[in-house]
């Protein structure tokens, strides 16, 4: 079986950042999957994302990007457009980390052979724990392009049998007095 | 002539700082550290459950996550006067030990060695000598011949690649880098094996907070570890003896390697222990609390003005009254509107943003001050607090790094001259190797405290109707860290967090006052403006970390230095 992480990145207090943490977080409560196969919600991870990385076959991400596109679009990137330097598009804060992370797993010998950024463009990222409606509506899409890399990968997955409620704990409303 | 340098951004891990120096004759004339994105993130936190505050505040930083969990739950429990019991203390101290040893070894090896360590000398190291060499100064296993060839094949690797990969935005060849083939092979070395322990490090912090990046055990009054000896589901004798195996494994590599390698590369440029020391004012909290009333403490806090080692003031406890009453935040020249030198609990952040003007507002930092004063935070002031109250266990490592650093150099370096660029790295080393003798302390303190057969881990909060107001501080790797909250009716009305990078790297003050960042540079000498590695250097000594102090979310991670002539 190929070990295979899905990885959510972004900031949660940080409106369209969260949509990473927000889709894998809906992905584990509608899919179920086996033993080799997890599902992480990292946050902002620095160079510490190495760790995540070790005896990765494939590495799926799920995060919020900014590029010319409109906001929700989805964009697929592989490990090369990560690592191109100058690419015109712009990844977030822990993107140097991300970068920076592959690049001493590819020096050990301990990445992922395959990789594929799951992008979506964000429209606001003002503090706050919301997503815009545009992002949100996209997640789903995001979901379906996870499950199509894992079809790609020859990994299986299943509907989960029990409907659960995604953990997105953050977004829950402020209590008003 | 007079040549304005701006690096943007400096830091290669998350976050956005960007330094301003003017270079005449060689030396940093003037400079300015401003950070380039809003702060704001606390105004989340307005109308919530004060005992969830910590799951929202350990998402302000992907680096930092536990110490902002933990200052938010001690800032709570201090505004009920809501004592932990021991056990919790405990677990919660060797949470935040590990992770200050997984931050400490990364900020070394990963985020600063390269300032200092050629790697594209490596090459044409002898890996026999390396290895010889490396096992006259430590008893260290991992520095054998074969450990040598592995990380010089490494670099011959990227390097016959084309590209330099991860190494990319390295000053290689600089005249400033002054170690023979052989040690910069040695400490790249050590700069792999590194990964493993900062890794290690953190499993621990899983162990004991349920998984990491962020941790699940907290709770505003202790923990939610369960702890049964005879429960396989619980905290009991094999998980503890699991831990204590891994936390071995990080002390030895702390004690033998990183301690031993940073006073090696201090040797060779004692010439940095001239520069860099800026704001000599030393702030520093008490941490590790070893009773549930939080009296007593294994690390020392208090403060140091001026640079006067024989004068300092000792914090008897983590809100000690002249902190708690001390702080301030100055934004006369940060993007914030407002009244310059509010209390962190009237704190306002309302935005006012302008260009980037050199005499009036260029940075996002709010400029705190203690008593008025800048101060510099971080393992030095952590350091020289302790040495100056006599704390025995801060003499004993300070006194090894002193002593091994003039017997390698030849020179005498003294405690005072700690005060300077090479100082905060050995201050840091120091740091780190108390901290693993208190890892071994603290997980047998636990593990005799439930041996007593007490499995206390949590009293539970109540808030009174009213408001209530506390602040939660922890001595974070980077310095000191404090949450402030202001609690009403049961809901949070404010809350301010004063975090490490804010302190370093505020800006001017209504005064004029430098900020540590801005003062370390000054006089630092500039061998090449359009490569200015004396700046990182100096500016790296402090661990930079701007994410906490505000968010950013500019991707590029290259360091870019644009000089022009004024």
């Amino acid at each position: 079986m190929k070990n295979v992480a899905i990885i959510g990145i972004g900031n949660i207090l940080l409106g369209d950042d969260g949509v990473g943490p927000y889709a894998v977080r809906t992905l584990e409560a509608s899919y179920e999957f086996g033993p080799t196969v997890q599902v992480l919600d990292v946050g902002t991870p620095a160079l510490d994302f190495i760790d995540n990385l070790i005896g990765l076959d494939a590495l799926i991400l799920v995060d919020s990007v900014e590029n010319d596109r409109p906001a929700g679009t989805i964009t697929l990137y592989r490990k090369q457009d990560i690592l191109r330097h100058g690419v015109s598009v712009r990844m977030d804060p822990h993107s140097p980390a991300l970068a920076e992370s592959l690049l001493a797993a590819d020096m050990l010998g301990i990445g992922p052979k395959e990789v594929l950024l799951i992008g979506i463009t964000g429209d606001c990222y003002d503090a706050g724990c919301n997503l815009s409606s545009e992002v949100r509506e996209s997640v789903h899409l995001a979901i379906d392009c996870v499950r199509a890399e894992l079809r790609r990968l020859d990994v299986p997955y299943f509907a989960s049998k029990q409907h659960t409620k995604p953990d997105i704990w953050w977004a829950a409303a402020v209590p008003v007095n | 002539m007079t040549k304005r340098i701006t690096i943007d951004p400096i830091t290669r891990i998350e976050g956005h700082l960007r330094i301003d120096v003017e270079v005449d004759d060689g030396a940093v004339a003037n400079s300015w550290a401003s950070c380039t994105m809003w702060r704001g993130i606390e105004r989340i936190l307005q109308g919530r459950d004060p005992r969830e505050a910590w799951l929202f505040t350990q998402r302000f930083c992907g680096v930092c996550t536990t110490v902002h969990a933990m200052a938010s739950v001690r800032a709570v429990e201090d505004s009920l006067k809501l004592e932990v019991p021991a056990n919790a203390q405990y677990i919660r101290n060797l949470i935040l030990i590990n992770h200050g040893l997984h931050d400490h070894i990364v900020h070394f090896y990963q985020l600063s060695a390269l300032d200092w360590v050629d790697v594209l000398q490596i090459p044409k190291a002898d890996p026999a000598k390396t290895a010889s060499l490396a096992e006259s100064i430590s008893p260290w296993t991992g520095n054998s011949k074969e450990q040598m060839k592995f990380a010089q094949d490494k670099v011959k690797g990227v390097a016959a690649s084309g590209q330099l990969g991860i190494f990319a935005n390295g000053y290689w060849g600089h005249p400033a880098m002054r170690l023979s083939p052989d040690v910069n092979l040695l400490a790249f070395s050590h700069y792999l094996q590194a990964l493993d322990y900062q890794r290690k490090a953190l499993q621990v912090v899983g162990m004991l907070g349920g998984k990491t990046p962020h941790i699940q055990n907290l709770t505003v009054g202790g923990v939610a570890n369960a702890i049964n000896l005879d429960s396989q589901a619980a905290m009991n004798m094999n998980r503890l003896e699991a831990m204590k195996v891994l936390m071995d494994e990080v002390v030895n590599f702390v004690h033998q390697v990183y301690f031993v390698d940073c006073c090696a590369i201090a040797a060779m440029y004692t010439d940095w222990f001239n520069y860099g020391s800026g704001v000599k004012n030393y702030l520093a909290v008490p941490d590790l609390p070893l009773d549930s009333k939080a009296t007593m403490f294994d690390l020392p806090g208090g403060f140091i003005l001026d640079g006067n080692l024989r004068d300092v003031h000792k914090f008897s406890s983590a809100s000690d009254a002249p902190f708690r009453d001390g702080v301030t935040e100055d934004v006369a020249h940060a993007y914030y509107e407002g009244k310059t030198n509010l209390h962190p609990w009237k704190g306002e952040t309302i935005p006012d943003f302008t260009d980037w003007q050199a005499d009036k507002k260029y940075t996002w930092v709010k400029a705190p001050r203690f008593q008025g004063h800048p101060m510099q935070v971080g393992p030095l002031s952590q350091v020289l607090i302790g040495y100056a109250q006599g704390d025995a266990l801060t003499r004993k490592w300070t006194d090894a790094a002193l002593a091994t650093i003039s017997s390698v150099s030849g020179k005498q370096v003294t405690v005072d001259m700690l005060q300077s660029t090479m100082g905060r790295h050995a201050a840091r080393a120091i740091r780190a190797a108390m901290l693993a003798d208190l890892a071994q302390k603290h997980w047998q303190l636990l593990v005799d405290n439930i041996a007593k057969g007490d499995t206390t881990v949590h009293n539970p909060p109540s808030f009174p109707s009213g408001e209530v107001l506390g602040v939660g501080t922890h001595e974070a790797p980077r310095g000191t860290l404090s949450h402030w909250v202001v609690v009403d009716n049961g809901k949070i009305k404010n809350y301010q967090a004063v975090v490490p990078s804010t302190w370093n790297a505020s800006p001017r003050d209504n005064a004029g006052n430098h900020g540590p960042y801005e003062a370390s540079l000054l006089r630092n000498p500039i061998a090449d403006p359009e490569r200015p590695l004396e700046v990182l250097r100096t500016v790296h000594s402090f661990d930079p970390c701007m994410a906490c102090a505000c968010h950013t979310f500019d991707p590029s991670g290259r360091q870019i230095a644009k000089v022009k002539v004024l």
